[in-house]
């Protein structure tokens, strides 16, 4: 009796010990949602430390998580699933994001981490705000970090060279202030793709230890980059900008004239693709996509949508973060939560 | 107290003229006071300023207005506001809107204030300005157009423009105070300028206006309020022809409803000349004390009549109905006095407003129906053909009084007693479901389908703004909004609170500020948080001004504002029990989450008011009612006889407002004080007489069959009179006086009924020692 009691006893603190640290919302499925991804589970991250798990893309679990702090990835290998968000957080689940761990918080550098990708269930890299680029080749267990100066404009590097030359110390600390955001990295066989801040897009051929900087007539930021079949590498990012690259190295324009930035880029067939922006946008353009006479900075009233371009817009208007496809549906997730998105 | 009864007779017949003169006096000038009272309504009345929830409105009412706005919908019929007439009909509302006395200028926001303003997102950072540019020519599709995507940028589509683009907002705040006189503010004034200076100039083929806001629906109240002098003419006539009836005589009909219009006169006029107006939430007073005046005033003609027709001259009729009836009337009236003067407990200046009001309304009513109306009586003749008209009539009564008089027989009176029993049973608990507060869309005070109410449905509709929102008030130190642990803990708190259920939506500063990095973030939702480091903190709390209402000039005063589903007392409730759970995990000695603002802030003030002061109300006016049947009856018995019949009536009373969805209001709660109090006057004038006889020695059945013989028909007739009178309020356009006709005239006649019924009944089982037939 005694022994149950105390069970019961030890069993009530684990749960609130549990409880002070996620608050299970009822309205967890229409909060700021922010990842989504799927192989035959799905996990979904969001502010607050949400994470939500599904084994049919209908009913959606809140998981209990040690943390508060909003999460903006997540990637998924085999049972492994990793999410990173903001504070430098970097949370782990074996089992299919039933139960998580941390494997890194810090709160302290003040950056988020924006996006999170592995190889295989030991290697994988979290890139985030101002170039932060951690590496592990363990699972998670350690994390390193990578600065990459590459991924800078050329007048940029030229000018840290002269700085580095100069003064070791000065060179560290512009190193920490002066890397754009990473908003997104893409693996495709053997090519790591980034998106990132100020007309950041870069390859890489060695899982992300050197990296080669596209030269992209446009200085605003990109969000997403993915290789579709053929040659053909699309990249979109703010203002409802979209480029696409159909040799190697040679970026042109796609004009939309739907001035909602762009935050990813899903695959709705061969012969077309979904860009998913904010205010709602969802720009889905045809194959060949076309090519566009007007630039990035065309004023709006001049702009004119070419026919391979059609443009549909949520009743709510809430801006869409990603999609996957999943058990024949596209479930995406939105500043308002989980939307189940009708685009075939 | 029969010397006294004796010398006032003295006195009072003794110098009729003299008495008769000073009525005339009186009434004159009281009249010419009363000629000057006026309709008054004011927010505040109606809100208990002493809760605690209203300190805290109060306190922080000039930072972030008040629960007193006043919303001016402008909807285009075609349904497209983008057109030339609807933006020059939306810039003379705003204008016009501005310039109306009263308006806090600060405050007035519409497309066309400059304050609302876009911001979007570009290459180099933001870009911004005026939704509507000052250069606006509306005659120009093109700066129709560029307004069109401002409004989109601006994202006010469901608050500033409806979301079927069809109509436009403006809003305004009212002041306390009129800002050219310096006094409180004349709510009637205004809403009636809204009405003419908005509705009427700006609606047209094209255009349709819409307003809502408190001072609005008083103005409304008010209206509907002055039919209530056609429910008065109506209820005069009822009465005149009734009385008619009972007195067969015009100059006893005529009497005692002069009498009563008379305590009327009085009544506005001593109020006028305290300094009151006429609130139109206690605009049924003067009706009540007109009813309860034609109540004593027909037991009085009564009295008269029996001894007349026993052959007594009139003045000597008059005077002995003056000296039966001024110790029983005198009781009855002054408890209705005292049970009205106990609702000045309840801290609502309206209700204490109705307290002086109708406390005093019956006061006078002792001097006019109990003195000057026998007094006028006494000059009147009756002529033998009147004598003979009444001569059978006795005896036809008679028979029907035994019938009514074996309601105490020993057989009949149990089985009364257990009916009563049960329906008491019954009655108690289905008014233990009774709701407390609003249970309706839209005013509680008017139709659902009244101008009024259909505009805040149609805004409540079209926009997503409800006018139903509270505030929890965050109160912490100086330049609070600066640190990344107090935005949190305003944020978490928030969270868990939208996840409440009735709770629609939040917002808060800290909600925004999330929203506004990540603005400084290209409009990344991934940066929608609150940033850790201070200056980027700063930075994006920089750009929420003060006028947003989100935070005080220092930002140590930060509202969460919680839009609620619905009104109803329940959902009220539930809220500001999660706000008081979920705070306490955030509170700290530096950071109090205080309730309340906002009209939701303000209702679960006055519901817990409301609620909590039922109970005692109902003490002191039972107490007061309890004390003065023992010192004039003498006797516990005859107290518990007429006291338990009304008690069991008003939570009947209470039983039906759970059926007919009657919610506990400041305008309901006071009703059952009101019932009671007249409702005692019917078991008190029986009483008096029984318990003469039963002094006397008589058994109960013959005690209660005097007292019918003498009394029963007045009281019969005095409880059907006057249901009937109020019963005419339910087509009243008010809804609140609909709700309060419909439970007066329930208890005015289950009140009667449970005088003649179960008060003989409990009588029969509290003298059980008597010996009986």
């Amino acid at each position: 009796m005694k022994k149950a009691f105390l069970a019961m006893a030890l069993a009530c603190a684990g749960f609130s010990a549990n409880a002070e640290q996620a608050f299970m919302a009822p309205l967890v499925k229409q909060s700021v949602l922010l990842d989504v991804v799927a192989t035959d589970y799905l996990v979904i991250v969001g502010e607050r430390g949400h994470i939500l798990t599904s084994d049919d893309g209908e009913t959606f679990t809140q998981q209990r998580v040690p943390t508060h702090s909003t999460l903006t990835a997540v990637d998924i290998v085999n049972d492994n699933v990793w999410a990173v968000g903001h504070d430098a957080i970097i949370l782990h689940s074996a089992d299919k994001g039933v139960t998580w761990q941390q494997q890194l918080y810090n709160p302290d550098i003040e950056r988020p981490f924006l996006d999170v990708l592995f190889f295989d269930d030991q290697h994988g890299i979290a890139v985030g705000a101002y170039g932060l680029f951690y590496r592990t080749t363990d699972g998670g267990n350690n994390w390193k970090s990578e600065r990459h100066p590459t991924l800078l404009s050329a007048d940029d590097q030229a000018y840290l060279e002269q700085v580095k030359a100069e003064d070791e110390d000065f060179y560290q600390q512009e190193l920490n202030s002066i890397l754009p955001h990473i908003n997104h990295v893409t693996l495709d066989g053997d090519t790591l793709y980034m998106a990132g801040e100020a007309g950041l897009l870069a390859y890489s051929n060695d899982k992300g230890r050197s990296w080669n900087r596209y030269d992209v007539d446009y200085t605003g930021s990109f969000f997403d980059i993915r290789p579709l079949s053929g040659d053909t590498v699309v990249a979109v990012g703010l203002r409802g900008n979209i480029f696409k690259m159909k040799e190697q190295g040679v970026w042109s324009y796609v004009s939309t004239c739907a001035p909602s930035t762009l935050n990813a880029l899903f695959p709705l067939s061969d012969e077309s693709i979904t860009a998913l922006g904010n205010n709602g946008m969802l720009v889905t353009l045809s194959r060949p996509l076309p090519d566009s006479t007007s630039t990035p900075y065309t004023p709006l009233y001049q702009c004119e949508r070419p026919k391979e371009v059609s443009v549909q817009q949520l009743d709510d208007k809430a801006a869409v973060l990603n999609a996957v496809r999943f058990n024949n549906k596209i479930i995406g997730v939105s500043a308002n939560g989980i939307k189940k998105l009708n685009l075939d | 107290m029969s010397s006294i009864t004796h010398l006032a007779e003295r006195i009072v017949f003794g110098n009729r003229k003299v008495v008769v003169f000073l009525f005339v006096l009186a009434t004159l000038f009281l009249g010419y006071q009363s000629s000057q009272m006026r309709l008054d309504a004011g927010f505040e009345k109606n809100i208990p300023l002493n809760h605690e929830y209203m300190q805290t409105y109060m306190k922080y009412r000039n930072d972030f207005g008040g629960a007193n706005s006043v919303l001016v919908s402008v909807c285009d019929k075609q349904g497209n506001i983008y057109n030339q007439n609807f933006f020059d009909t939306l810039k003379n509302v705003h204008d016009q809107l501005f310039f109306i006395n009263g308006v806090n200028r600060a405050l007035v926001v519409s497309l066309f204030s400059p304050s609302t303003r876009f911001t979007e997102i570009v290459e180099g950072g933001f870009a911004g300005g005026p939704v509507i540019p000052a250069d606006f020519d509306s005659t120009s599709p093109e700066a129709l157009q560029l307004v069109a995507a401002n409004v989109e940028k601006a994202n006010i589509v469901g608050r500033q423009v409806s979301s079927d683009y069809s109509c436009a907002m403006v809003t305004a705040q009212l002041l306390e105070l009129d800002p050219q006189t310096g006094e409180q503010l004349d709510t009637l004034k205004f809403a009636s300028e809204l009405e003419e200076k908005l509705r009427n100039q700006f609606s047209s083929e094209e255009i349709s206006i819409h307003i809502i806001g408190f001072s609005k629906m008083i103005g409304d109240v008010a209206d509907g309020a002055k039919d209530v002098l056609l429910f008065f003419a109506i209820a005069l006539a009822i009465t005149a022809i009734m009385v008619y009836f009972f007195s067969r005589n015009i100059m006893l009909t005529i009497l005692p409803l002069l009498c009563s219009i008379i305590a009327v006169v009085w009544q506005l006029g001593l109020l006028s000349l305290m300094g009151f107006g006429m609130d139109p939430m206690s605009i049924l007073v003067p009706f009540l004390v007109f009813a309860i005046g034609v109540s004593h005033g027909v037991q009085m003609i009564n009295a008269v009549e029996k001894k007349a027709v026993n052959g007594a001259g009139a003045k000597h009729a008059a005077m002995s109905a003056f000296r039966t009836l001024l110790v029983p009337g005198g009781i009855a009236l002054l408890s209705d006095t005292v049970g009205f003067m106990t609702l000045l407990v309840i801290d609502i200046g309206i209700i204490r407003e109705l307290a002086i009001t109708a406390s005093m309304g019956v006061a006078v009513i002792i001097l006019t129906n109990l003195i000057l109306l026998p007094v006028l009586m006494s000059f009147l003749t009756f002529d033998k053909k009147y004598v003979e008209k009444f001569a059978g009539k006795e005896e036809k009564s008679s028979r029907f009084w035994n019938i009514v008089a074996s309601c105490s027989h020993k057989k009949a009176a149990p089985i009364i007693l257990v009916i009563t029993a049960l329906l008491f049973g019954f009655g108690f608990y289905q008014s233990q479901k009774m709701k407390i507060g609003d249970l309706h869309a839209g005013a509680p005070a008017l139709h659902e389908s009244s101008r009024y109410n259909q505009d805040t449905f149609l805004i409540t509709d079209k926009y997503e703004v409800t006018v139903d929102y509270l505030s929890v008030l965050v109160e912490t130190s100086p330049e609070a909004c600066t640190s990344h642990t107090v935005m949190k803990a305003i944020d978490d708190f928030q969270w868990k609170m939208e996840n409440v259920e009735g709770v629609q939506s939040t917002v808060s500063l800290a909600s925004v500020a999330k929203v506004v990095n990540a603005g400084y973030n290209e409009g990344n939702v991934k940066w929608q948080v609150l940033p850790r480091n201070q200056q980027t903190l700063v930075q994006a709390i920089s750009r929420i001004p003060t006028t947003s209402g989100l935070l005080n000039g220092n930002c140590s005063v930060m509202p969460v504002i919680l839009f609620m589903q619905d009104h109803k007392a329940e959902t009220i409730s539930r809220v500001v029990d999660a706000v008081k759970t979920y705070r306490q995990d955030y509170e700290t000695d530096d950071m109090k989450f205080s309730l309340a603002s906002g009209p939701v802030g303000v209702m679960a003030a006055t519901n817990e008011a409301v609620k909590s002061a039922q109970m005692p109300m109902m003490a002191y006016v039972f107490g007061a009612v309890i004390l003065l049947c023992l010192l004039s009856f003498r006797s516990l018995r005859a107290t518990l006889s007429v006291v338990i019949p009304l008690y069991v009536v008003s939570v009947l009373a209470q039983a039906l407002m759970t059926f007919l969805e009657i919610g506990l209001t400041v305008s309901t709660l006071p009703v059952i004080a009101l019932g009671v109090g007249i409702g005692v006057d019917y078991g008190i004038y029986i009483l008096s007489t029984m318990s003469r006889r039963l002094k006397q020695g008589d058994t109960v059945q013959a005690a209660y069959l005097a007292a019918l013989k003498e009394r029963g028909s007045a009281v019969l007739f005095t409880g059907i009179t006057l249901a009937i009178g109020v019963s005419t309020w339910v087509f009243s356009t008010l809804k609140f006086q609909m709700d309060m006709g419909i439970l007066l005239t329930f208890m005015f006649l289950v009140n009667m009924l449970g005088a003649i019924i179960v008060l003989p009944a409990l009588a029969r089982l509290l003298w059980y020692k008597r010996n009986e037939l």
